[in-house]
């Protein structure tokens, strides 16, 4: 398998099926003697701003900082042993709803859709 | 059975879903400036779109990706970067365009500026999103599109010389205003090839849940749809080149000439059918452009997407289409004019097409994709030169036109 053609940038797809981002970042561990290690998934904005420059992730994790606490300083973290299998998408047995990374489309949802009729 | 119920379905819908503010007002300043000589632009295109679409749906047919979305995969982000905001821009803009369509019809229709109906034009498409299901918005809408086909009984009433028709399929150089010729030929193209129209294909199979066993039924509806599509656009160039110079009118610079085009030959129903049509075939563009933004960014993104689940269940989906939708509104009620707005972002489309079809056609190469349904060489030979013309065309005429008429 490879890295950079077969993970990064494929969709992820949680537990219910939900899809929940894509694969924006990759972070490895580097050990004495040994080969590398994958440890976790990046997800957000921040992963992706970075890979256009070091200038823009520190400016998106300062917005994201502003907009959702500290929490959300820097990228979502999904561990590598909860990847379950990589095809068409990629299956992690995690529930999106026990992690940060749907704060924004829930926020919009409370605060926007369900307020205009028809969008419960 | 059931294949050949979905198969006409298909049909129709494209057919309905090809007619819209671009292919008309082209055809009609090709046809008005130029008689039959420009009808090879539309031959050209509709032929380059039916090897897109078909590839579109084959894509997603086998491969369970969408065409955004495989961009990305295959591609990296950095990449998917430029045709992601060169679509997002060009779409923007033509879904402006769109809107200004439907609106100009109400205006025929009531008398109200259009500009006072760009909003409440936006407001029905946006409603339309919020509450219906993609089955409504595909085959309902762009089955009322079929009313466009009065372009073709009109062309045939009007009995035009089918050999001269014949010789405009053929490509010639232009006898008098050649960077105007040049300019429209772009604009034809650009109005055939839209990205939304195979993107939106594309997402379309995934949410009919096509696999392969739907790559003759994508074949036939590729080619008929478009084909037929292609035939109402020559119609419209055709009623165009024979109504309007008698008239004295070489050039269409205000779309009150637009009328014109049926009531000299159906007299008021003339009127009554152009204003329909003109509504129709804007109003369900406007739909599927709409859409069209939210698959592509949440698609891009790795969001929920689907326009059959309620909006409270794709946040980040309905959020983008309803921005989409308000924020193209916002440029015709400042009073851009649609006429003008059209014939730029047509030409525009042409110029950013090779950002999209670059890769699709990598893509379409690529086994891990597509498996054994890889491309054959006609298929992409055929794509790549209407494409690089398309571009060339448009790098040379949009300024021409921008420069050339101040």
């Amino acid at each position: 398998m490879h890295l950079v053609r077969d993970v990064l940038d494929k969709q992820i797809v949680d537990r219910n099926k939900t899809k929940i981002g894509k694969v924006d970042g990759l972070v490895a561990e580097m050990r004495d003697g040994q080969p590398p290690r994958v440890l976790f998934i990046e997800i957000g904005s921040i992963a992706l701003a970075r890979r256009l420059g070091p200038r823009l992730q520190r400016w998106a994790s300062r917005l994201a900082e502003r907009l959702g606490g500290r929490k959300h300083r820097e990228a979502h973290h999904i561990p590598w042993q909860e990847v379950r299998d990589i095809g068409v998408d990629i299956d992690i047995d995690i529930d999106v709803r026990d992690t940060a990374i749907f704060d924004w489309q829930d926020w919009l949802r409370d605060h926007i859709i369900r307020r205009i009729p028809g969008g419960a | 059975m059931k294949k050949l119920v979905e198969i006409s379905l298909g049909v129709v819908t494209s057919v309905g879903g090809f007619l819209e503010i671009g292919s008309i007002a082209t055809a009609a300043q090709g046809g008005a400036a130029f008689g039959f000589q420009l009808i090879w632009a539309i031959v050209l295109g509709t032929v380059c779109i039916i090897f897109i679409v078909e590839m579109a749906g084959r894509f997603s047919a086998v491969s369970h990706h969408t065409i955004s979305d495989a961009i990305r995969e295959r591609f990296g982000f950095n990449f998917f970067l430029w045709p992601l905001l060169a679509t997002l821009l060009v779409n923007s803009l033509v879904l402006a365009a769109e809107i200004g369509g439907a609106s100009v019809a109400l205006e025929f229709a009531t008398g109200a500026s259009f500009r006072w109906w760009a909003l409440p034009v936006a407001f029905a498409i946006w409603l339309l999103l919020w509450k219906g299901t993609f089955g409504v918005i595909e085959k309902g809408v762009s089955m009322l599109g079929l009313v466009t086909l009065c372009f073709v009984v009109a062309a045939f009433e009007l009995r035009p010389d089918w050999t001269a028709v014949a010789a405009g399929a053929l490509p010639s150089l232009p006898q008098h205003d050649a960077g105007s010729y040049w300019f429209t030929a772009v604009s034809i193209l650009g109005a055939s090839i839209s990205p939304y129209l195979f993107l939106f294909y594309s997402a379309g199979a995934i949410e009919d849940k096509w696999d392969s066993s739907y790559l003759g039924a994508n074949r036939a509806i590729a080619g008929l749809g478009m084909s037929f599509g292609g035939t109402i656009s020559v119609a419209v160039l055709i009623v165009a080149a024979l109504v309007l110079p008698p008239q004295g009118i070489h050039q269409i610079d205000d779309y009150h000439q637009l009328p014109l085009l049926l009531t000299s030959v159906f007299g008021w129903w003339g009127f009554v059918l152009f204003t329909a049509s003109l509504f129709i075939a804007c109003f369900g563009a406007s739909l599927e452009i709409g859409l069209q933004q939210a698959y592509l960014v949440a698609q891009g993104f790795g969001w929920n997407w689907g326009e059959d689940l309620k909006p409270s269940d794709n946040p980040g989906f309905s959020a983008v289409y309803s921005l989409a939708i308000f924020a193209s509104a916002i440029l015709m009620v400042l009073g851009l004019d649609p006429l003008k707005l059209t014939n730029f972002s047509m030409a525009l489309t042409a110029a950013s097409l090779p950002l999209t079809i670059v890769p699709m056609l990598f893509l379409m190469n690529d086994e891990r994709y597509v498996k054994d349904r890889r491309n054959g060489w006609i298929g992409n030979a055929a794509v790549i030169f209407v494409i690089a013309l398309g571009f060339v065309l448009a790098v040379v005429s949009i300024p021409l036109e921008i420069f050339g008429q101040s």
